[in-house]
């Protein structure tokens, strides 16, 4: 039998290897991308069950070391779900092995990222990352594809650079890269490695980068890219908040600040994949509000945020006020409505669980923010769960809808610009918007029902969550909640100004963001 | 003196690739900002001393540079100009369509 340090590192080189492998044989491309994203759930899993932790250092004292357990178990199963569930998705659309095994790298470089302790090594996995991710968004080679990969790299890269800034100076403290380390050093690293890792993990302002790549992306890449790569900022925050106890605090106070700013933006959003991807914004801010179970979250909102994705990728229009006046496929738009119940928390899906989980491991001040985020989520996901899917939802008349959908009417046979040009003529005779729609392929009904599968797995993982507490607190968040959607006037005349997401703020509040963190960390 | 050249370095390189209005100059801008970054690690590597670090015959009490800041930056220097190349192969797509490279006019003309 294998021991399981080798076991480790036979996985974790296991979808590189399969990455560049399948690049020699075309043919085979799909099968085997599956079976090494499925061999992460398997090795996920089983750290999720193993109940002592592995700690591996490779080579000497300045080597890598690795450190597994449930925490990376979560992290690792959350990859390797979405991952295969991107390649079903992928499996009757002409992309190439080129996307499979950019795929793959992505998916072995953040598997890397869940194992490692040491902070070079995670700069190397980030890195990749970048890269891999960079060759999906840019895969389509159209100019605005390779603009958003641009953009993306470019972030991305001047992030890395002050993290790699503040990995020496931990090292001039403790000629060790390791994250223990983070604990002897000066302020400024701290604020640099933090900064970095706030970027690539899309967290608050410095998190602003991510609503136009991850909504612009094609929609594998977008499920991808929301459902796990942001995961990978993550993981080091958390296992840093976990190690080095000074810096829990900061870091469940930043998540508290990126769960609201999140929600707020989300609230306001017109466009269905935006709106998806502010909401990830402020999960994100919901993963780091209580480290010790960021796993369960990660997960849960890993799986629901890939389905979203691929559902909403696959509806025939992406603004919300369109799609309010087509007929949308039951299946489809019930599926939707599932992972979005899911993030709101709803029963028997995982994110019941992982949500209770979370506010009960919250600290008494995080208490009131996040319970205010959670009604904020349920605000900006019924845009999505009341979208006419069904007979029943598309009779619903919520209050001010009749005026509003009039005054969509009007803005149809009108000429208001911009706005009647989105609203395509086809809008309501759903034979001409389905010539336009990309046809849902096959890959997709085998990618929602592995993906809302596992949620129902997950909602194994805490079953102490099923409670009369839990359930009131559940039935007052969405009451309140649905209360405020049927309220709201359909399409907001509040827009946010997007100037912020130009490449040169984006650049510029990285120094403002470093200079906020000093002062924070400042002891 | 040298540790205030190496900063110098590295806020030149982020500001001109916050304030140049051209995308190429962005790029290269961050590539001076690395080239500070690495300057930090080979100045950190040499606290101790300015010597090779290979022991070919033992010499007790020579001041030896610390190996291991030199071999990690090795890495982040190959990974910096694979990510310059990347970078610098895209703008020559994007220079088809935006032959200026004006940073603002290629993010008015790819907004959704």
């Amino acid at each position: 039998m294998m021991d399981l340090n080798n076991l480790t590192i036979t996985w974790l080189a296991l979808p590189l290897l399969v990455g560049f492998g399948i690049y020699l044989f075309p043919r085979v491309d799909r099968p085997f991308a599956t079976l090494a994203a499925l061999g992460s759930i398997v090795y996920g899993g089983s750290a999720i069950a193993r109940a002592e932790p592995l700690t591996l250092t490779l080579l000497n004292n300045f080597g890598v070391s690795l450190l597994v357990d449930s925490l990376s178990g979560f992290f690792i199963l959350t990859n390797g779900f979405v991952t295969a569930a991107v390649i079903l998705y992928c499996w009757g659309s002409d992309r190439k092995t080129f996307f499979y095994t950019q795929l793959l790298v992505l998916h072995g470089s953040i598997n890397a990222i869940f194992l490692c302790t040491d902070l070079m090594s995670v700069y190397v996995a980030l890195e990749v990352i970048s890269i891999a991710a960079f060759s999906l968004i840019a895969y389509p080679r159209s100019d605005r594809a390779i603009w958003i990969a641009l953009r993306y790299l470019f972030v991305s890269n001047t992030a890395m650079l002050f993290y790699l800034i503040g990995a020496v100076l931990v090292y001039k403290a403790n000629t060790s890269f390791y994250f223990e380390g983070i604990q002897n050093a000066p302020p400024e690293a701290i604020a640099l490695i933090l900064l970095g890792l706030l970027v690539k993990g899309g967290v608050f302002i410095s998190g602003l980068w991510l609503p136009l790549t991850h909504g612009e992306a094609a929609t594998p890449v977008s499920a991808m890219l929301s459902g796990v790569v942001v995961k990978a900022g993550l993981f080091p925050l958390v296992r840093c908040a976990l190690l080095v106890p000074d810096l829990d605090p900061l870091i469940r106070l930043l998540g508290v600040a990126t769960a609201l700013l999140g929600v707020s933006y989300a609230v306001l959003e017109r466009d269905s994949k935006r709106l998806l991807a502010y909401s990830t914004i402020s999960q994100v801010g919901f993963v780091l509000a209580a480290p010790p179970v960021a796993g369960f979250y990660a997960l849960s909102h890993g799986l629901a945020k890939a389905a979203l994705f691929l559902g909403v990728g696959s509806l025939p229009d992406r603004d919300l006020r369109t799609l309010r006046t087509l007929k949308l496929a039951p299946w489809l738009g019930g599926a939707i409505a599932i992972a979005a119940l899911s993030i709101c928390g709803a029963p028997p899906l995982g994110g019941f669980g992982a949500k209770t989980l979370t506010l009960d491991t919250l600290l008494p001040w995080q208490v009131i923010p996040l319970n205010v985020a959670a009604v904020g989520t349920v605000i900006a996901l019924s845009k999505l769960i009341f979208l006419p899917w069904n007979p029943y939802f598309a009779a619903l008349k919520l209050p001010f809808r009749g005026a509003e959908d009039a005054s969509v009417q009007a803005s149809h046979s009108g000429d208001l610009g911009a706005d009647a040009a989105v609203l395509s003529p086809a809008a309501g005779s759903t034979a001409a918007a389905a010539t336009s729609a990309p046809a849902p392929g096959v890959g997709l009904w085998l990618a929602l029902p592995f993906l809302l599968g596992g949620l129902a797995i997950a909602n194994g993982f805490y079953p102490q969550a099923y409670g009369l507490s839990s359930f009131l607190k559940l039935a007052v968040t969405l009451g309140i909640g649905w209360g405020i959607y049927g309220l709201l006037p359909r399409s907001l005349p509040l827009q946010l100004p997007r100037t912020v997401e130009n490449l040169d703020h984006l650049i510029g509040a990285m120094s403002l963001g470093l200079v906020i963190l000093f002062w924070m960390v400042m002891p | 003196m040298l540790e205030a050249c190496v900063f110098a370095t590295i806020l030149f390189g982020f500001f001109g690739s916050v304030l140049k209005g051209n995308l190429a100059m962005k790029i290269i801008a961050m590539d001076v900002m690395s080239t500070g970054a690495i300057a930090y690690y080979v100045l950190i590597a040499s606290r101790g001393g300015r010597l090779t670090p290979i022991l070919d015959e033992v010499v007790a009490g020579e001041a030896y540079a610390d190996p291991v800041p030199q071999a990690v930056i090795l890495t982040a220097i190959v990974i910096g100009f694979s990510i310059q190349a990347l970078m610098l192969v895209s703008v020559m797509k994007l220079a088809r369509d935006n032959p200026t490279l004006e940073t603002s006019a290629i993010e008015q003309s790819n907004r959704p």
